[in-house]
């Protein structure tokens, strides 16, 4: 008599084996084959209803609002007052000069705008002038230290057709940002 | 007479045999790393943290420092380990591979962020755009897009390059708002002539994130560039703002912890969120109410993971969630190790709040790195000083073994009183020109040993303040972690990614 059921059993033992393996790899395959899903091409919204787009140079409405006495300069309200303090700050008639350091953090300056408000003997707003600072790469870096450079000068020229009825000055800062 | 099995039939048996132990293995390993063996790098959700700043040895700084040199951070207990390669290319550069691939080896947080978020490098302050300034996708966009619940948390103002990294698109990451202006919005390099301000990519990054959508829930710093029209438009987008942008009226972590709905606005400071150690010292300042970064994680996941309500919409799918510990590298900038280390053990508390939930939610994949390294942060040898601290460099000429000796000659490395004045968190503390090392105990050093003392273990230095070219430590959690093992860069990070939320190819 012919001994085949040891042989039979390890036959369906092995079909059971390789059967398992190919669920095993099959499920594998399917978890690839579901992979091709394209991009959505409207991912990105490039428009945004309800905002216009900004025109000329930020400007800061506190500096039409202040009336300085001949003389004096001041600092106009904008929205980084509590990040940094002006050192130096004075105006000599012709520009109003003096240095930006930053308080809040220690980390480089990328971005800075300062406006300077010019005024009349009365008091009376005439006009501005800009300060624009913006760093290449990743800012200036202390030689001696190596840490970002904080504080940064700063000097506004009075415009050639206010020269001689300028008499006071304000500076505000509409741009700041730091690394 | 017994019957032999046939050789052949043998042969198929053990083939089989071993074939199928070794799928069973990859899917034991797979179980192992928090990855459920069949799901082939796939997951409901990603929790994706950096700490930006952070090297290797912030790492090994912070577990030395409170869990001790044989302890371990709960981000090094995550099972998949390895490192992220950062560098970054210059303006107008191709794609690595390409004929006129330009790399800048050391990067900044915005083009990392862009690497990872987009998968394309690009130069240094481009965010949301490649070398060239063509705009690219992010993972948050596509994730929303594809029907995820999105959410972005920062201890850094959330229009800073991490965070505005996955929610906006700029020539220059210091378009941030609340004004455009052209210094600090147009690229001239990279476009030729000024884009009209109606294109995306010089619109104020604040005005960008009020209007698009793109988190779900936003929590973080930066009030200070928002403003009562952007508040407008959140609220009319669906939005539940803490506080308020018309105001200037900061949230705070009550109104945190009470917060509800699928979409959430929270800025607790009007620039960066305050330092730990700052808060933890001055208990009773305005600035301890202030949320924790692990406390911001933790209520994110809550918003994320909330059962909808029968009004609202709900695709049945998971999250992305993007948690950042800003101050790292902030304090590393300044050279603070006590505030460094501060926010590492922040931020590693938050990983933990992301590991426990993967760890119950068994869906979630996990993934803690860095943007880059700052600093030059590294631990010396107690008693020993660094190269800033001398006269010269150390030595480098053997008169025994002439062999040995380099140029230009250097006869001896010498301490330089100038320059070394006394632990600098100790004895040296008043001299803002000290370069020495800021010393701290460990959980090893005997009682009374104290913070700032020569017989504390840990003696921490800085090369700079700037951020360094190093690879960065990469640690992972969950399906697919195992694709972190290993040195990758970091724009493999998008496709790791994309692909475990099956919005990639």
């Amino acid at each position: 008599m012919k001994r085949t059921r040891p042989i039979i059993v390890i036959a369906i033992a092995a079909a059971a084996v390789v059967i398992a393996g190919s669920i095993a790899i099959g499920m594998t395959t399917m978890s690839r084959s579901d992979a091709a899903t394209p991009l959505p091409t409207d991912a990105v919204k490039t428009t945004l209803p309800g905002l216009s787009a900004a025109s000329g140079a930020p400007e800061l409405a506190s500096i039409r609002l202040l009336h300085p006495r001949a003389g004096e300069v001041r600092q106009a309200a904008g929205p980084f007052d509590d990040r940094f303090a002006i050192d130096g700050l004075a105006f000599d008639g012709t520009t109003v000069r003096g240095a930006l350091r930053v308080t809040s953090d220690v980390s480089a300056v990328l971005d800075l705008e300062v406006i300077a408000g010019f005024y009349d003997a009365g008091g009376t707003f005439i006009g501005t002038a800009r300060f624009v600072y913006h760093a290449v790469d990743d800012g200036p870096a202390d030689p001696v230290t190596g840490t970002p450079v904080e504080s940064i000068p700063f000097q506004a020229t009075v415009p050639a057709e206010f020269v001689g009825r300028a008499v006071s000055a304000s500076v505000g800062v509409p741009v700041l940002v730091n690394e | 007479m017994r019957r032999r099995i046939p050789v052949l039939t043998s042969a198929t048996l053990i083939t089989a045999l071993v074939a199928t132990a070794m799928v069973a293995a990859t899917a034991g390993v797979a179980s192992a790393q928090g990855d459920p063996g069949g799901n082939q790098g796939r997951a409901k959700n990603v929790i994706y943290l950096l700490g930006d700043g952070m090297g290797r040895t912030h790492v090994t700084a912070a577990r030395e420092r409170y869990y001790g040199t044989d302890g371990k951070l709960t981000m090094e207990t995550l099972p998949s380990q390895g490192f992220i390669s950062t560098y970054a290319v210059e303006k107008l550069s191709g794609q690595p591979g390409s004929t006129n691939f330009h790399p800048n080896p050391v990067t900044d947080s915005a083009s990392a962020a862009t690497a990872w978020s987009s998968g394309v490098k690009t130069y240094n302050a481009a965010l949301g755009v490649d070398a060239t300034g063509t705009v690219t996708p992010t993972i948050m966009e596509l994730a929303k897009k594809a029907g995820f619940r999105t959410g972005n948390v920062s201890t850094a103002e959330v229009t800073d390059a991490t965070p505005a990294g996955q929610m906006s698109h700029a020539l220059a990451r210091g378009c941030q708002g609340p004004a455009y202006s052209d210094a600090a919005c147009q690229d001239l390099a990279i476009t030729g002539a000024a884009l009209p301000t109606s294109d995306i990519r010089v619109t104020p990054i604040a005005d960008q994130i009020a209007r698009n959508g793109t988190a779900d829930v936003i929590l973080g710093g930066g009030l200070g560039r928002f403003d009562a029209a952007d508040e407008t438009a959140l609220k009319d987008q669906g939005y539940s703002v803490l506080g308020s942008p018309t105001s200037q009226t900061v949230a705070t972590k009550t109104d945190l912890a009470a917060a509800t709905g699928q979409k959430v606005f929270g800025l607790f400071n009007r620039g960066n969120l305050t330092i730990e150690k700052a808060k933890q010292d001055n208990p009773a300042a305005v600035q301890a109410q202030e949320p924790t970064l692990p406390e911001m994680t933790s209520k994110a996941l809550e918003l994320l993971t909330r059962e909808p309500t029968s009004k609202e919409k709900s695709s049945g799918k998971g999250f992305y969630l993007q948690i950042e510990g800003a101050l790292i590298d902030k304090r590393s900038h300044a050279n603070d190790a006590a505030q460094t280390l501060g926010e590492m053990k922040a931020f590693d508390d938050a990983v933990k709040v992301a590991k426990d939930f993967a760890a119950k939610d068994g869906n979630t994949l996990v993934i803690v790195t860095a943007d880059h390294e700052c600093a030059g942060f590294n631990i010396i040898e107690k008693g020993t000083f660094t190269n800033a601290e001398a006269s010269a460099p150390p030595a480098n000429v053997d008169s025994g073994n002439t062999a040995n000796n380099s140029t230009p000659t250097r006869p001896r490395n010498v301490l330089d009183p100038t320059r070394s004045t006394g632990i600098i968190n100790g004895s040296g503390a008043a001299n803002p020109k000290n370069f020495a090392s800021a010393t701290f105990r460990i959980p090893s050093d005997p009682a009374g040993v104290v913070d700032g003392s020569p017989e504390a273990s840990l003696w921490l230095t800085y090369l700079s303040g700037n951020h360094t070219g190093a690879d960065v430590p990469v640690y992972a959690f969950g399906p697919g972690s195992a694709q972190l093992e290993g040195t990758i860069d970091n724009i493999a990070l998008f496709d790791i990614v994309g692909h475990a939320l099956r919005i990639t190819k």
